[in-house]
C-alpha cells in the first residue's frame, strides 16, 4: 500500500511496515487496520517522522507507531521507540512538551441510576473545585521554591504527606508516583515559576475531569479485581506537568540542540535532538523530565482529592460510604529506562512513549501485587461524546512492542476545522440529549474538542485488542464531563 | 517594508506562514500572529515594555526563542505583547543575535485568554531568503 509516496508493507492483518532504507537504522512498524486506512487516514506526515525516528542512534528493533498515530514533533503522537543504553540516546521530542500527560481512572460504590438526577449539580462543582482552561492557577496555594522542590523529588508522596491522598493513591499508581532519579536541581528556575501556582490544576486544550459510568465489561475476572461493576460511577483524569514541564521540554531541547553536532549527529528533524543516555547532557535531561513526571503525578492526585471532597460533600457520604479509590495512573508521554527482550536476550533500554501507554502483562513485577493475575490496566479515554476504554497489557506486548499501547483517538479535524462545524449547532444541547452534562471555561474549546473532532477510539481499541497487545476489560460511557 | 501572515490548517495545533521583506519584520510578524491566536483583546493603551537580548545558532533558535520569551511573559507575568518598539537581528561571526524592545500591556485577567500556547516548536521552521523576502512556517504546541 503507498499512502503519499510512503510504500507500506503488510506484516499481518493490522500491522504494517516501513523498510529500513536511506539512513533508517531499523525498520518502522505501524498498527492500524486496513479499514482505519481506508477510512481516510493519510497522514504521511505522521508517517515519514515514523521513519525519522528510526534513524537515531541505538534504536532498537523498530520504530513502532500505535494505531492512534498522528502528527506530532519529532515522534509521531502514538509513537514508541527504545535505544539501548551503550551507544542509544534520549530525545525530548519521544516524550513531548507535556512531560507525564497521563491519566488515572477511579472508582466509586454510587450506581449512577440512583444518583444521575444529581449530575448537574455535581459537574457545577466541580468545575469550581477544579481550576482549568488558560493559566489555571490556585487551586491549592501558591508553593514557595523549597516546596516545589519536594514535589519535583517526591511526586505523589508529597500529596500523601500534605494529607491530599492515601497511601493507597500512591500505591496505585505507575511507578508508585515517584521516579526515583529525579533531580531538581536539573529543572530552571523558569520552569518552577511556570509551576509555581499551577499544582492542582487541569489546563486547557484536550485536558478534562469526567465522570463515566461502567456501560459493558468485556474481562469480568479484571473488572472485579479493578473494583468495577456495570451501572457504576467512576472518574477519569487526564492532564499532565503544566506548564513546568513544557518548560523542561523547552530549556533541553535548547541544549541538546546545541550538542547534537559535538556527538556528530545529523538528524533529519530539529525536534528529534538527542543526547547520549550515558553523556552528562542526557542525563541531565532524563533526571529534569523525571522531576516534571513526578509532578504531574502529584498534579492529577491534588486533582484527584479535590475531586473526592466534591463527591463526599455532594452525595453526603463518608470515605468508606464513597469507595473513591484509584484504579490506576498511567503515563503517557514518558522516556523510561526498563529491561525487554531483544535479540534473544534481556536488555535494559530506553523506552519513549510519546502519546502511548505502558502495558505490561500479568506476572510483571513492575504493576501493584492485586494486579498481577491479570495485568496492567490500560486506560484509553475516548472524546468528549464518546466512551473511554479500560483495557489490561499482554505478554504480546512485551514482545512487541516493548510493553505499550495506545493512548486515546488521536485528532481527526484540525481545531479550525471543528469551529467551522461547529457553527450554527448547539453542542452543549447536543452532549445533553446524548445525556451528558458540560460545563468549560469557553464554548470554543468545547468546539475545538468536539467528538467530530476526533476518530473513533473504538477503532484504535480494537486494533490493540484484535492484535493482542492489550485485551478489553471495560467500556467508559461519559455523564459529566469538565474541560479548560 | 512589509509583511503578512496567513494561518493554515493543522490536525492538532496551530500553524502559521510569514512573510516579510526583513528579519526584522519577519520576527514582528510573528509576534504578532502569536497575540492574535492567545487573545481577541486589542490593546489600547501601552503600560510598559520589556527588553529582550537573545543568542543562538541558527535564525530558526533565534526566532523559536525570541516567541517562547514572549509566551514566558504571558504565562507567568501576565504580561500581553502588543507590538514591537524596536527589533535588530544580526548575525556575528558563527552566532545570531536579537536585541528588541517589546511593547505591551498588564492583563486584567486569565479570562483575556483564549488559548494557552505550551510552546513554539521548530516543527517545519524553516527562514528562507528568496527574492529580497523572507519567509518561514511558525507552529505552536497548544
Amino acid at each position: 500500500m503507498n499512502i503519499s509516496g510512503i510504500e507500506l508493507l503488510k506484516v499481518r492483518e493490522n500491522l504494517w511496515e516501513i523498510p529500513a532504507s536511506g539512513k533508517m537504522k531499523v525498520p518502522g512498524r505501524i498498527y492500524i487496520s486496513q479499514e482505519m486506512i481506508e477510512k481516510g487516514f493519510k497522514d504521511s506526515e505522521a508517517l515519514k517522522q515514523v521513519a525519522n525516528v528510526a534513524q537515531l542512534p541505538g534504536i532498537e528493533k523498530y520504530s513502532l507507531a500505535m494505531p492512534d498515530i498522528h502528527w506530532g514533533y519529532g515522534f509521531p503522537i502514538g509513537g514508541v521507540a527504545a535505544t539501548n543504553l551503550n551507544e542509544g540516546v534520549v530525545s525530548p521530542g519521544g516524550v513531548g512538551y507535556d512531560i507525564n500527560c497521563g491519566v488515572r481512572l477511579a472508582t466509586t460504590n454510587l450506581e449512577y441510576n440512583s444518583v444521575k438526577k444529581r449530575t448537574g449539580k455535581l459537574v457545577e462543582k466541580l468545575f469550581k473545585a477544579v481550576p482549568t482552561g488558560v493559566g489555571a492557577s490556585g487551586a491549592i496555594k501558591r508553593l514557595s521554591t523549597g516546596e516545589l522542590k519536594k514535589v519535583l523529588s517526591k511526586g505523589s508522596a508529597w500529596a500523601l504527606e500534605n494529607d491530599l491522598g492515601t497511601s493507597e493513591d500512591v500505591s496505585f499508581t505507575e511507578e508508585s508516583g515517584t521516579l526515583r532519579n529525579a533531580d531538581s536541581n536539573s529543572v530552571s528556575k523558569r520552569a518552577y515559576e511556570r509551576g509555581a501556582d499551577q499544582v492542582g490544576t487541569l489546563g486547557s486544550g484536550n485536558h478534562f475531569l469526567e465522570v463515566d459510568v461502567v456501560e459493558e465489561i468485556f474481562n469480568a475476572e479484571a473488572a472485579e479485581i479493578f473494583g468495577m461493576f456495570l451501572g457504576q460511577v467512576v472518574i477519569q483524569i487526564h492532564t499532565g506537568s503544566r506548564g513546568l514541564g513544557y518548560q523542561v521540554c523547552d530549556d533541553y531541547l535548547k541544549i541538546l540542540l546545541q550538542v547534537s553536532s559535538k556527538y556528530g549527529f545529523n538528524l533529519p528533524d530539529r525536534q528529534l535532538a538527542c543526547a547520549p543516555i550515558k553523556s552528562q547532557e542526557g542525563q541531565d535531561y532524563l533526571s529534569a523530565m523525571q522531576a516534571a513526571a513526578n509532578f504531574a503525578w502529584n498534579n492529577r492526585q491534588v486533582i484527584m482529592h479535590l475531586t473526592k471532597k466534591v463527591f463526599k460533600d455532594t452525595f453526603n457520604q463518608s470515605d468508606s460510604e464513597l469507595g473513591f479509590n484509584l484504579v490506576y495512573d498511567v503515563c503517557h508521554n514518558i522516556a523510561k529506562i526498563e529491561k525487554h527482550k531483544i535479540n534473544g536476550g534481556e536488555k535494559e533500554v530506553c523506552v519513549h512513549r510519546k502519546g502511548a501507554t505502558r502495558a505490561f502483562p500479568s506476572g510483571s513485577k513492575l504493576i501493584p501485587e492485586k494486579y498481577r493475575s491479570v495485568g496492567q490496566p490500560v486506560l484509553i479515554p475516548g472524546d468528549m461524546g464518546r466512551n473511554s476504554y479500560v483495557a489490561v497489557g499482554t505478554e504480546k506486548a512485551m514482545e512487541e512492542t516493548f510493553g505499550s499501547s495506545c493512548h486515546g483517538a488521536g485528532r481527526n479535524l484540525s481545531r479550525k476545522k471543528a469551529m467551522k462545524n461547529a457553527k450554527g449547532r448547539n453542542l452543549i444541547e447536543e452532549l445533553k440529549q446524548k445525556g451528558i452534562v458540560i460545563q468549560a471555561k469557553g464554548y470554543r474549546t468545547i468546539a475545538e474538542e468536539m467528538p467530530d473532532a476526533y476518530k473513533d477510539v473504538l477503532d484504535v481499541v480494537n486494533v490493540m485488542h484484535t492484535e493482542g497487545i492489550t485485551k478489553k476489560v471495560a467500556k467508559l460511557r461519559p455523564v459529566g464531563v469538565i474541560k479548560g | 517594508m512589509a509583511s503578512s501572515f496567513k494561518f493554515i490548517d493543522h490536525t492538532a495545533d496551530v500553524a502559521v506562514d510569514l512573510e516579510a521583506d526583513s528579519l526584522e519584520e519577519l520576527f514582528s510578524s510573528a509576534v504578532e500572529a502569536f497575540k492574535i491566536s492567545i487573545t481577541d483583546i486589542e490593546c489600547i493603551e501601552i503600560s510598559d515594555s520589556i527588553e529582550i537580548e537573545i543568542t543562538g545558532a541558527s535564525k530558526e533558535e533565534l526566532l523559536v526563542d525570541f516567541l517562547n520569551e514572549i509566551n514566558f511573559y504571558v504565562t507567568t507575568k501576565k504580561w500581553l505583547c502588543c507590538g514591537i518598539e524596536s527589533i535588530k537581528v544580526f548575525n556575528d561571526e558563527n552566532e545570531w543575535e536579537l536585541s528588541a524592545e517589546v511593547n505591551g500591556i498588564k492583563l486584567n485577567s486569565e479570562k483575556d485568554l483564549k488559548q494557552e500556547i505550551k510552546s513554539v516548536t521548530y516543527h517545519q521552521m524553516e527562514i528562507i531568503a528568496k527574492n529580497n523576502m523572507y519567509s518561514t512556517r511558525v507552529v505552536f504546541d497548544i
